[in-house]
């Protein structure tokens, strides 16, 4: 047998481009359903693992799937604001406890995650390396955050202006990296946390006065004179919350209507669940979605949408399979010479039969060590596969 | 019993006291003094209240550094004065799910104050009274009311001391209770008395009992310039006040000159940071006490 | 060594027919068997080889009846006893002049590919003048050294008949004398019969014996 693939090995060298070509075709037919299932099994796991981990979101009414994708996947599609009266209201309730989320700014395309400390206890993140956030302006970043920028506690991040031309004056705010967290494998790894307080500052709803008499930029100042000085609003290329401007920071209005996206309940049991969303039911400005419910949906349409693709690569993989077999019934009989002197040297039918076998096993190994291959390289990257195809 | 199974027997007493202590021993950290007191008679050995505040800081201009508001983070429950009390919790992030606004139950009876002056005094920096009126304990049953958070924060949090909760609240209650009753009482011998205050902290003692108050801009441990007694001077041709209620031991020559003017000085401390000696309620009584001074004339 | 008697034999479609009555070739005789195209040489090699079987008549070489074992046996008795020079080389395009020496070891149990078979492969390639070509492949070959190679392939499990047909037909004349020279010298060196079918009637006074297949029409051939 070992002297049948000698012979088929050399077969198939010599015939590298026909090899080849058949390689694909096994391979692509192989490995496509499988990449397929992967992929699925994979944002079947992401959506649900993460949906499955957060009982209660509220938010503004309308799309339920926006404001799943944004609170729990931190999705660019940011749904409509909703005050920070909703998270006080789930609190009183005496249910359960509100985590306030307001996913709405951008820093270096991370989504910056203003949400309140208890968000970390919530989600079993802990702190790798430095310190959680204690005061304005200072932010803790997700694993794949640090990884990609190379970024670690001390440094900081600018968030980005919403728009080119911020015609409300808002300056990007300059984060101190207190703390990156440990990584989790979920949307959390690729994510800027920071107080609630501190993404109101970016919105321009608190913020501190520079202390102008002592700027030197004369470009910035209009008008000095004894006791006065008239800025303009260039003042400053970015802020930053200092020790030394802190203080001056405050907040305009009263704090408990400023937005924020979703409000996360978590109820204390199933019963308090249940009551919870009772109370949300008639209620015109929020509603309250479970977001397994919400994912369930979503996933029920990417698996209608699989099975069409299913079927199409079953018929793709049947033509295949039929035109492989006839490549070898026309090969056969393309090597009909061949074949007539390898029995002329004495070589049996059944060792005839043995050395195109040995060929064909030569053909579909290739494949499957290359299909397995590329399975494996999916399988490592189907996360960030996932989340390309999925999120933004 | 021989003398060593006695050891042995308090060696596991100890033991066993310890490992239920700290099993479910709550930490609760306070942004005052009253606050602290009120949560140490609740919780009692149940719970280890932490008043990180260093004594002689006003706690309400209290600025704390990282670890300080790291170790409020990390803090079981978190008791906050509410009515915009210590100006810090605006910028530091606290875990909300922790935090128990003690004043919640009152929030609509907040009084607003339009006082803007800042100024500065002990080592709490330059600040201003503006916006709401914070000194929430001062007023009794307001007092009682931020207990009773306590109290059911606590409850809620360790459902199975609750009969000792209760108890030990209905004590506190009823010795805040005797303090409410017993100003009530004082102020009611003489309802045209007149007072003028060092400092813009008694809005609520004054509104609970009706007390006749205007407030200037001293402090105690510093002799007021010219100016302030001129603006003194230009109040109490309106406000015949005879005391003057100052929030701390006043200076000597403060005193003195008040004296001449006709003008007493009594101290009622608010007590917001602890006291040198003894508690909460032994200090309001002192400050009754001293309350009482002006009515016994 | 081959002794022929009453054969006949035809191909299931066409007219044509071989009949020969009765052939003798004696041990270590070298053999030239000439006839026109179509007469039937390479069927008679087929047929001495059991590569083809007779419809009549016996087959018998080195005094087995070829012609009544089964397929297996008469194959593994070509394989074993005889070796077979083809008109064409029948070279395999992908396997190198080496692996092709090597093929028949390959492809049957008869022969056993042990160690020292390559060994004697690389000497007898020498000995032929191919010992630099054993890694070519046969498109890069020259057709007298495609000739070589199949020559010691056929060679090489040292049969004790040498069937070969037309073995210098597609060569020049400076290399039809080399070839048959090597053919000549390796017959007699292992005292082997050769039987040749040639078109090369120069080539002729070389060999033994010739056989004229317009002969089989009337008598046998002693």
């Amino acid at each position: 047998m070992t002297s049948s693939f000698y012979i088929a090995w050399h077969y198939v060298i010599f015939n590298r481009v026909r090899s080849v070509t058949l390689v694909a075709c096994i391979t692509l037919i192989a490995f496509l359903p499988f990449a397929l299932q992967l992929l699925l099994a994979e944002s079947q796991q992401l959506l649900q693992s993460r949906a499955t981990s957060t009982p209660l979101l509220l938010g503004a009414r309308g799309s339920a799937l926006d404001l799943v994708m944004n609170s729990l996947y931190f999705d660019d599609e940011v749904p409509e604001r909703i005050s920070m009266l909703a998270a006080d209201e789930i609190a009183d309730t005496g249910l359960g406890y509100a985590i306030p989320l307001y996913v709405r700014f951008l820093a270096r395309n991370y989504p910056i995650v203003a949400t309140s400390i208890d968000y970390f206890d919530f989600r079993g993140l802990a702190i790798a390396d430095g310190r959680m956030f204690t005061l304005l302006g200072e932010s803790v970043i997700g694993a794949d955050v640090a990884e990609d920028y190379g970024l670690a506690p001390g440094d900081s991040i600018v968030s980005s202006p919403e728009t080119l031309f911020d015609l409300a004056g808002i300056y990007p705010l300059k984060m101190t990296i207190t703390g990156v967290l440990e990584r989790s494998h979920t949307p959390d790894d690729r994510a800027v946390f920071v107080d609630l307080k501190t993404a109101w500052v970016i919105e321009g709803l608190g913020h501190g006065h520079e202390d102008l008499g002592k700027t030197n930029d004369s470009s910035v100042i209009l008008k000095r004179t004894e006791d006065k000085v008239i800025a303009n609003a260039k003042l400053l290329q970015y802020t930053q919350i200092t020790t030394d401007n802190i203080d001056s920071f405050h907040f305009h209005g009263d704090a408990s209507v400023y937005p924020v996206t979703a409000v996360l309940a978590v109820p204390h049991d199933a019963k308090s669940a249940t009551l919870l969303r009772g109370r949300y039911l008639d209620n015109t400005q929020y509603h309250i979605v479970r977001p397994t419910e919400v994912i369930e949906g979503l996933l029920e349409s990417i698996f209608r949408i699989k099975t069409v693709i299913d079927s199409v690569i079953a018929i793709v993989g049947l033509a295949t399979v039929l035109a492989i077999i006839l490549v070898f019934a026309l090969s056969v009989r393309l090597r009909q010479r061949e074949l007539s002197t390898i029995f002329k040297l004495g070589c049996s039918r059944m060792t005839a039969v043995k050395l195109i076998a040995a060929e064909i096993a030569f053909i579909v190994l290739a494949s499957s060590v290359i299909s397995t291959g590329l399975l494996a390289i999916i399988g490592a990257n189907a996360e960030t596969l996932v989340r390309m195809l999925i999120f933004r | 019993m021989n003398p060593g199974s006695r050891v042995l027997n308090i060696a596991l007493l100890l033991l066993v006291s310890f490992i239920a202590g700290s099993a479910e021993r709550l930490t609760v950290y306070t942004v005052n003094y009253p606050l602290a007191y009120f949560a140490q008679r609740i919780g009692g050995e149940h719970i280890n209240v932490v008043f990180p505040v260093p004594a002689g800081v006003d706690p309400a201009f209290w600025q704390p550094d990282v670890r300080d508001i790291t170790a409020f983070q990390q803090a079981d429950l978190v008791l906050l004065n509410g009515a915009r009390y210590a100006k810090w919790i605006e910028r530091a992030s606290l875990p909300r799910r922790r935090l128990v606004d003690t004043s919640a139950a009152f929030r609509d009876a907040y009084i607003n104050v339009s006082e803007t002056v800042a100024h500065q005094h002990g080592p709490g920096g330059v600040h201003s009274h503006a916006g709401t009126a914070f000194t929430t304990w001062l007023d009794f049953s307001q007092a009682i009311e931020q207990a009773r958070a306590i109290k059911l924060a606590l409850e809620k949090m360790l459902p199975q001391y609750s009969d000792v909760f209760t108890r030990n609240f209905s004590s506190l209650e009823r010795e805040l209770g005797s303090l409410d009753q017993r100003i009530m009482a004082i102020v009611s011998q003489d309802r045209d008395k007149v007072f003028v205050a060092s400092h813009p902290v008694y809005q609520y003692l004054t509104r609970r009992y009706n007390i006749n108050l205007e407030t200037v801009m001293w402090e105690p441990e510093v002799v007021p310039d010219q100016a302030q007694w001129q603006s003194m001077q230009q109040l109490l041709r309106s406000h015949k006040a005879k005391w003057m209620i100052w929030e701390g031991e006043p200076h000597d020559q403060s005193v003195k000159r008040l004296n001449a003017s006709g003008i007493n000085s009594l101290v009622f401390d608010p007590g917001a940071n602890a006291p040198e000696k003894g508690d909460f309620i032994s200090l309001m009584n002192r400050n009754i006490m001293e309350l009482e001074k002006a009515y016994r004339e | 060594m081959i002794d022929i008697e009453a054969l006949e034999f035809h191909y299931p479609q066409g007219e044509f027919s071989l009949s020969i009555p009765h052939m003798v070739v004696a041990q270590g005789e070298k053999v030239a068997v000439i006839g026109p195209s179509g007469s039937g040489k390479t069927t008679l090699l087929n047929l001495i080889a059991g590569i083809s079987k007779p419809h009549q008549g016996k087959v018998a070489v080195a005094d087995q009846t070829v012609s009544s074992l089964s397929d297996a046996k008469r194959r593994d008795f070509r394989i074993t006893r005889i070796g077979f020079v083809f008109q064409d080389f029948e070279l395999l395009d992908y396997l190198n002049v080496l692996d092709n020496i090597l093929h028949p070891y390959r492809i049957t149990h008869a022969l056993n590919l042990n160690s020292e078979v390559p060994q004697r492969a690389i000497a007898l390639a020498d000995e032929l003048g191919i010992g630099d070509k054993l890694k070519r492949f046969s498109a890069e070959l020259s057709q007298g050294e495609k000739q070589r190679a199949a020559i010691c392939r056929a060679l090489l499990p040292q049969p004790q008949l040498i069937l070969a047909d037309e073995p210098t037909g597609n060569l020049d004349p400076r290399n039809k004398g080399r070839i048959l020279d090597l053919l000549f010298e390796n017959v007699a060196s292992s005292n082997a019969t050769l039987l040749a079918v040639t078109h090369d009637h120069e080539l002729l006074p070389r060999f033994d014996r010739v056989i004229d297949f317009l002969d089989f029409r009337n008598e046998a051939v002693a």
